[in-house]
């Protein structure tokens, strides 16, 4: 009778320990996992023998089977966030290697932690954006226009598309950011939508440097300072061609087909 | 798709739970138990590792849930009780082949326990 009720109690304390399941689970298997302690306990009482050490055993082991379906249940939701997580922790791991043979790269934690942040928040934006997708196109046209923004935030904190990342005018960069991503949401990821909001990001994009032309007024007198605003039309031309493309591709994606989960086209 | 998974290597907990369930549906403990004497004392299956296996396999079509129903033998508690698929069942017999197939090679080969000298 002492037994029962020494077994009832560890019941008790093992229905407890369920309850650390997923729900589903425990719904599915926690009466029945009940059922098999008691079961367990029970033919040891009969047979005389000893129960704290079964009972810590089996609580260990089922720790161990709550700790092993929670992260797989983790793995198989959050697959593909992990296999992005898992890209970017080798890319960084170029600038890592590097500095152990060279000078010329200089990473402190800041920088790890910036790229880290930004490589992860563009894979994760595409994933999930990507989910939306019902082309290939519009798929690609993620991509790209994910990879320009990255590059621009990316020249901009590093460099500096305008002069060094000192530079004032290169704020403005941030503004043409800010065009794809109100015209994004203004788009709720329709293609035609989203085929129109890099365009104007494209727009923004090449206006910048005419914009930072007239304001600064820069003096063209040497021959340096008139390749430095070639160039910075050049590289500025480049994002432009990126966002075109990009618009382009939504614009292909639009006269495909509705991706899925996205409203249609109204 | 099936076919894969019935031929797909199994775990030993999944081998061990087909071969308990081979004979006649049982429910959790019951299955224990049958590992347990299957294995003689050798697998000692805990709840945890025994439903985690049950989850996949119920997943992966290898078993069925019965109706719950009182074991007879056991208190007036009604047991879910699982029993195994056909999937299951093309399974093991193909997870038993492999076996057969390894001892064969093994035979061949000369290295049986009783041929092995362990240790040395």
């Amino acid at each position: 009778m002492a037994c029962e009720h020494s077994i009832q109690r560890y019941r008790h304390w093992y229905a407890k320990l369920l309850r650390l399941y997923s729900k589903p689970y425990y719904e599915r298997f926690g009466e029945g996992m009940e059922q098999t302690f008691t079961d367990v306990l029970r033919e040891r009482a009969e047979k005389e023998i000893g129960l704290s050490g079964c009972v810590l055993w089996m609580f260990v082991e089922t720790t161990a089977g709550v700790i092993k379906e929670h992260m797989t249940f983790i793995i198989r939701r959050h697959k593909n966030i992990i296999r992005i997580a898992l890209a970017i922790a080798l890319i960084l791991l170029v600038p890592l290697l590097a500095m152990q043979f060279t000078d010329e790269v200089v990473w402190d934690l800041a920088d790890f932690a910036v790229a880290g942040a930004l490589l992860f928040g563009t894979g994760l934006t595409y994933e999930l954006v990507a989910r939306k997708m019902g082309s290939i196109a519009y798929r690609v046209a993620v991509g790209i226009a994910l990879a320009a923004a990255f590059l621009l935030v990316w020249v901009n904190l590093a460099v500096g598309l305008i002069g060094s990342e000192d530079n004032p005018a290169n704020l403005m960069y941030f503004g043409v950011l800010s065009v794809g991503i109100i015209g994004t949401s203004i788009a709720r990821f329709r293609p035609r939508g989203m085929a129109r909001a890099l365009f104007a990001t494209a727009l923004a994009q090449a206006l910048v440097p005419v914009i930072a032309l007239i304001i600064r007024k820069p003096g063209v007198a040497s021959m340096e300072a008139f390749t430095g605003m070639v160039g910075v039309f050049g590289v500025n031309s480049v994002f432009v061609l990126l966002f075109l493309g990009s618009a382009g591709l939504f614009r292909t994606a639009a006269g495909e087909q509705t991706p899925a989960g996205a409203e249609p086209e109204g | 798709m099936a076919k894969d998974k019935a031929r797909s290597p199994l775990t030993p907990a999944v081998l061990h739970i087909l071969l308990a369930l081979s004979t006649k549906e049982r429910h959790g403990y019951g299955i224990m138990k049958q590992v347990k004497a299957d294995s003689q004392g050798k697998v000692n299956m805990g709840p945890g590792t025994l439903y985690g296996s049950l989850g996949r396999m119920l997943e992966a079509g290898l078993i069925d849930e019965s109706n719950k129903r009182v074991d007879p033998e056991m208190d007036d508690e009604r047991r879910v009780y699982y029993k195994i698929t056909g999937l299951g069942n093309k399974a093991l017999a193909a997870e038993l082949e492999r076996y057969r197939e390894l001892v064969t090679v093994a035979k061949q080969k000369r290295l049986l326990p009783s041929t092995l000298a362990y240790g040395v």
